[in-house]
């Protein structure tokens, strides 16, 4: 487990101080002449920090994400990860879905140990952190079960593990517990902040739960459609860890009338 | 284009007591018996024409000869299913390796496309005689036919298996920065196994008609070439036995590709994952003992 964690916690490290891992400046994608994904967005997102992009559908949120992925080309703009302009796809940034697309012919740790495939050879080294990170995520005893052997939580619970392995410490996270049950995902919730503050991973979460959106992020951008802007980024200042109870307090629920004030106004 | 549907159901078969599984079978014998039983009598009161619908009890008698009074039957037997065989590995070849080729080229997918249309269009057994023109009257023809008929369905669902590979998994092997040919090893050759596995086993059946019908055409064996000496003789009681050893050959090739399918296949039957399962942690145990003992 020790050599999954970093040592680093995110309290620790004062924001001011952290450099920008990733920069984007009036970055613009249009699918056609009359369909614009997103519009202008300028933002920044400094090391280590949570960031949630909440919005309604059609809001250039997913599209936002891709592009720092690396999977769809922008426009305009410009979009820097550790001030280098994303062309492709890079092994420090890595994204998770809303589905789990586990391969169902693997067992949860082949699956686990994908990305290392897919990047050369798989030594001993990959197998045993494979098998420390289903541990991480929850899913000792599942190791060797095949996908359909397991539930929805535990199938993206693998995803997650899957992301890890690849090592990237920029997480790029689509929806990824929105197809899962109310209690289920505010269990994941709990576990996934856990997890990346265990390692120290910048990470951008896409939602549109507005409340989940608050109670995981250090900043939420919130967007808005037709154009896709970035409308506002928010503060959000509780300390972490955060427990689920947070939720109830008047000072969250002003975040969120804020936010929701924001979305409200398109 | 028509894709065989890659539902995994069990024909007639499912989950149920013992004594649920004794009393089914034991109805589907009392039907067995009482047609035989009604069929058998017809003939012998008279209602039946012999020459037309020999009884039951002639066709056992025809089958019994045939199997172990002269043996006529092997010889034939096997020339049929090493026909339909080798036209099934041919015709699959081509198949599979014309789609592959189909799939990776854009280019190669849109000229072979026209040509693919006009060759589904067009009833593979009217080309009977012209391949026995070409390929003569031996063994070759017979393969040839075969291996047209496996071709189409081989093709065409190695195709549309290869270009309806979940788009998902694709956009996460791309994010994993995959290279091509990882991408159609490990992720399209195995989500498309299913597919291209159907297309297969309609291939195989197609085999077996493709043998038997250019053993009709002109053939001086096999088992298509006996049934038609049975039929012109007006032994009907043999030609019914010849028929049923060509549904037992059926039932065998058809069998080999259930049993390979589901070993090929395993993720589909939920009742094979435990097993295989547990084979794959102790492999992924061997191997992380022999790695820690270097």
């Amino acid at each position: 487990m020790a050599a999954v964690l970093k040592s680093e916690a995110r309290a620790a490290v004062d924001a001011a101080a952290r450099p920008n891992v990733l920069e984007g400046e009036r970055v613009t994608k249009r699918f056609s002449e009359t369909v614009v994904a997103l519009e202008d967005a300028t933002f920044s997102v400094p090391e280590g920090s949570f960031v949630s992009l909440v919005g309604p559908s059609g809001c250039g949120k997913s599209t936002l994400l891709r592009m720092v992925a690396g999977l769809i080309p922008m426009t305009s703009g410009t979009l820097a990860v550790r001030g280098e302009e994303v062309k492709a796809p890079r092994t420090d940034v890595g994204m998770m879905f809303q589905k789990a697309t586990l391969l169902d012919w693997r067992t949860a740790v082949e699956n686990v140990l994908l990305p290392t495939e897919l990047a050369g050879r798989t030594t001993d080294a990959d197998r045993k952190r494979a098998i420390e990170l289903l541990h991480l995520v929850g899913l000792e005893d599942f190791e060797f079960a095949f996908p359909r052997q397991l539930s929805g939580g535990m199938q993206q619970r693998v995803s997650l593990a899957r992301l890890l392995q690849t090592g990237a410490d920029i997480l790029l996270l689509d929806e990824p517990f929105g197809a899962l049950d109310e209690f289920t995902r505010e269990r994941m919730n709990i576990e996934l902040l856990r997890i990346v503050d265990g390692i120290g991973a910048t990470v951008l979460f896409v939602t549109h739960n507005i409340a989940e959106a608050i109670f995981l992020a250090d900043q939420v951008m919130v967007m808005t459609p037709r154009p896709g802007r970035l409308a506002k980024v928010v503060d959000v200042p509780f300390a972490r860890p955060r427990e689920i109870d947070l939720i109830t307090t008047a000072e969250f629920n002003e975040i969120v009338a804020e936010v929701r004030g924001i979305l409200g106004g398109h | 284009m028509t894709v065989e549907a890659t539902k995994y159901v069990d024909l007639g078969r499912s989950a149920g007591s013992a004594a649920t599984a004794l009393r089914r079978a034991l109805i589907h014998v009392a039907i067995f018996v009482t047609i035989i039983t009604v069929w058998e009598y017809a003939s012998h009161v008279g209602h039946l024409n012999p020459l037309i619908l020999p009884a039951p009890s002639n066709v056992a008698q025809a089958m019994y000869e045939l199997y172990f009074v002269t043996g006529t039957i092997y010889r034939h037997f096997f020339v049929t299913m090493y026909e339909a065989v080798a036209g099934f590995f041919i015709g699959g070849v081509i198949g599979l390796s014309l789609a592959v080729g189909a799939a990776l080229n854009q280019t190669f997918r849109r000229y072979i496309a026209p040509y693919a249309v006009v060759f589904n269009v067009t009833p593979a057994i009217a080309v009977t005689p012209i391949i026995i023109a070409w390929f003569g009257f031996g063994w070759s023809s017979k393969i040839a036919l075969a291996a047209l008929i496996v071709f189409f369905p081989v093709f065409v669902n190695t195709l549309s298996g290869f270009l309806r590979v979940n788009p998902d998994a694709e956009e996460m092997f791309r994010s994993l920065g995959a290279s091509k040919m990882r991408t159609f090893f490990k992720l399209m050759v195995p989500d498309a196994a299913p597919i291209i596995m159907a297309g297969f086993k309609v291939g195989m059946t197609g085999a077996l008609i493709g043998a038997i019908v250019a053993e009709f055409a002109a053939a001086s064996e096999g088992i298509g070439f006996l049934m038609q000496r049975f039929s012109f003789h007006l032994d009907i009681s043999s030609s019914i036995a010849v028929l049923l050893s060509m549904s037992i050959m059926g039932l065998i090739l058809f069998t080999l590709m259930e049993a390979l399918d589901a070993t090929l296949i395993f993720w589909k039957r939920d009742s094979r994952l435990p097993a295989i399962s547990q084979k794959r942690a102790r492999r992924f145990r061997k191997q992380m003992t022999a790695l820690a003992a270097q």
